[in-house]
């Protein structure tokens, strides 16, 4: 009994993190179409990144979230011009060619990790991972890492920043328009390649960020990309594929069967669950939960 | 005519050419890469079947030949099956487990189907990490039955047969065409009263059940199976390799893209140490390279067969060519 506030706590603070795994992932399929294979991939180059600079720099990793972002970034917009490519061809069916393209991206991406930074797990040492706030009272208990509270923060900072540039600047009413319909949008005068670059480019550079936040909270290794990859799946088919604000609600869910399956059962199991739900998911509900997919 | 007659001629004699080979080859190495090159070629048939006829990426190939090869192996350690009861138990396992993740996805988008396979795959292997009864990590030992003759015929057998009935089906017998049908256009091969998700579903079935015999082949052939080598990405990422750089939609392109990479893959075993890792590296270019620079695949590109719109055009234009000149003479 005196675990379950625990168990809960502890699923809403891993939530947070899986918002900011699933939202850029979610963005990028409503505007595209396309399913990013490399999502994992995205977050172990971040996290990678992250332990490289602060080895060399010694700035603590909360303050080189905005750098990492930058570069991948700077990566994700150079990338996409090649996906556009793949996936307006004229040949075949570009959208499969797409999802292959990004398929290939990624064992490029899990190779090239495994050869640079080797198959052993590291950790990124953040001040904020040293201390945990305590509430107590009597048989009731409560430890909330201060580090994992801030990946929460964090999280919703993102969420709540994306929400705003999507339904108040011009920008943001471009990516919509293009989720919504790509011909229209065209006609409107949206030029759909730069925009869906721009959309690439923050969705790489928030994977990529909260890869360093997961190297902070758990740790990481170059095969570590196959394991959010399912997440992040998880949470989008769950929320509703390209629906944002589905997202938060899905992340949370799942952050909260792995903390359960984690207290109260096998952890090894966590992985089996999910797929359960997300089986049961497309058989009841293809649409997610809420059924507004796309 | 004579097109239609020549192709199962060649295919005929090549059968019949590799059927002669362990004749001469005494050397066990060299019957071995030949026995996993044409295991190669089927797992790359059968994932063209479903990818490149219907258009539904399977990223979860690998966990249908696991599951082949875990059931088989199951069956011949606990139970004393016999080999040739234990292999078709193998693809019944995958055709089980293409009925499970098949129902509820195959109605959707192919996105969906593509995220579900992968997951299910990831999922497999966990599981078979997670039993006792697979042995975890540590995987399975069998009784060895040294025999690479045996295998090779067994392999060959299968493959020849795979390929044999693909062919029929997808070129010669009506299926092929309602697969290509829901491939081009889904909702107009619904108005001529065909059932989309029941031919996709055969179709799955026709290109995992391959699969999971070929497991069952591998299991008893290699006689040590562990999660990593069958229910590992590598199947998977092999197998889209190898029908992507042949050649979506055809079935000789997987041919090619299996026996190129797979000669590739040899080399490079042979010649570098840590060659896992790089081969991933260059198998991911390979994937992706080819997607943008040869969309239609090795094949595709050098004999300018096509799988997608432009070969139904194509299709069109000579079947009026013919009809007109019908009408002319009649």
């Amino acid at each position: 009994m005196e675990l379950l506030p625990q168990a809960i706590v502890d699923g809403i603070l891993i939530g947070g993190i899986y918002i900011t795994i699933a939202i850029g992932f979610s963005l990028a399929y409503g505007v595209m179409h396309i399913i990013d294979f490399a999502v994992g991939e995205w977050i172990m180059l971040g996290a990678f990144t992250g332990y490289y600079l602060n080895l060399w720099s010694h700035i603590d990793p909360m303050l080189l979230l905005p750098v990492v972002f930058i570069v991948f970034g700077i990566v994700g917009y150079l990338i996409q011009p090649l996906i556009h490519r793949v996936i307006s061809g004229k040949k075949g069916n570009p959208v499969l060619m797409g999802l292959v393209f990004t398929f290939g991206l990624a064992l490029v991406f899990r190779g090239s990790g495994l050869t640079v930074f080797g198959f052993y797990s590291h950790s990124i040492p953040a001040a904020l991972a040293r201390n945990s706030f305590f509430i107590e009272s009597g048989n009731f208990f409560l430890t909330i890492p201060h580090i994992r509270f801030t990946g929460l923060f964090y999280a919703i900072l993102i969420t709540v920043i994306l929400q705003y540039i999507l339904k108040s600047t011009d920008f943001g009413r471009a990516v919509r328009a293009l989720a919504q319909h790509r011909e229209a949008a065209g006609l409107m005068g949206i030029d759909a390649r730069r925009i869906s670059s721009y959309v690439y480019g923050i969705y790489v550079g928030i994977s990529a960020m909260t890869g360093v936040l997961i190297g902070c909270i758990f740790s990481i290794t170059a095969q570590m990309g196959g394991e959010y990859t399912v997440l992040a799946f998880f949470v989008v088919v769950l929320a509703g594929m390209g629906y944002l604000a589905g997202v938060p609600w899905a992340a949370f869910l799942l952050g909260l069967v792995q903390s359960f399956f984690m207290i109260y059962f096998n952890p090894s199991y966590t992985l089996l669950a999910v797929f359960v739900i997300l089986f049961t998911i497309l058989l009841i509900s293809p649409r997610g939960l809420f059924g507004k997919g796309v | 005519m004579t097109t239609t007659h020549r192709k199962p001629f060649i295919a005929g004699i090549a059968v019949l050419v590799l059927a002669a080979l362990p004749v001469f080859i005494h050397d066990t190495f060299f019957l071995r890469v030949l026995t996993e090159s044409i295991m190669w070629i089927g797992l790359a048939i059968a994932w063209d079947v479903l990818a490149g006829y219907t258009g539904y990426l399977n990223f979860g190939h690998g966990a249908f030949f696991g599951a082949g090869a875990y059931i088989t192996a199951f069956l011949i350690k606990f139970v004393g099956a016999p080999f040739l009861l234990a292999m078709p138990a193998g693809g019944l396992a995958a055709a089980l487990l293409a009925f499970i993740s098949g129902i509820p996805t195959l109605r959707l988008k192919g996105a969906y189907f593509a995220i579900a396979t992968w997951a299910m795959a990831r999922a497999l292997q966990q599981l078979a990490l997670v039993l006792d009864i697979t042995g975890g990590p540590d995987g399975m030992r069998l009784p060895p039955y040294l025999h690479p003759q045996f295998f090779y015929y067994v392999m060959l057998v299968l493959v020849a047969g795979t390929f044999a009935l693909m062919w029929y089906l997808l070129e010669h017998a009506p299926f092929g065409l309602k697969v290509k049908a829901i491939r081009e256009d889904e909702a107009g091969a619904m108005s001529l009263g065909i059932h989309p998700t029941v031919i996709k579903m055969q179709a799955y079935l026709l290109s995992t059940v391959p699969a999971g015999l070929i497991g069952g082949v591998y299991a008893y052939w290699i006689t040590y199976i562990d999660p990593a080598s069958v229910l590992g990405d590598l199947v998977t990422d092999q197998a889209v390799v190898m029908a992507v750089f042949g050649g979506l939609g055809t079935l000789i392109g997987p041919i090619i893209g299996a026996v190129i990479i797979y000669f590739f893959k040899t080399l490079f075993w042979a010649y570098l140490s840590d060659y896992q890792v790089l081969y991933l590296i260059i198998l991911g270019i390979l994937i992706a390279m080819s997607v943008v620079f040869l969309p239609n695949g090795l094949y595709g590109t050098l004999t300018g067969r096509t799988s997608g719109k432009a070969a139904i055009e194509r299709g069109l234009a000579i079947e009026t060519k013919a009809k007109t000149k019908e009408a002319a003479h009649g």
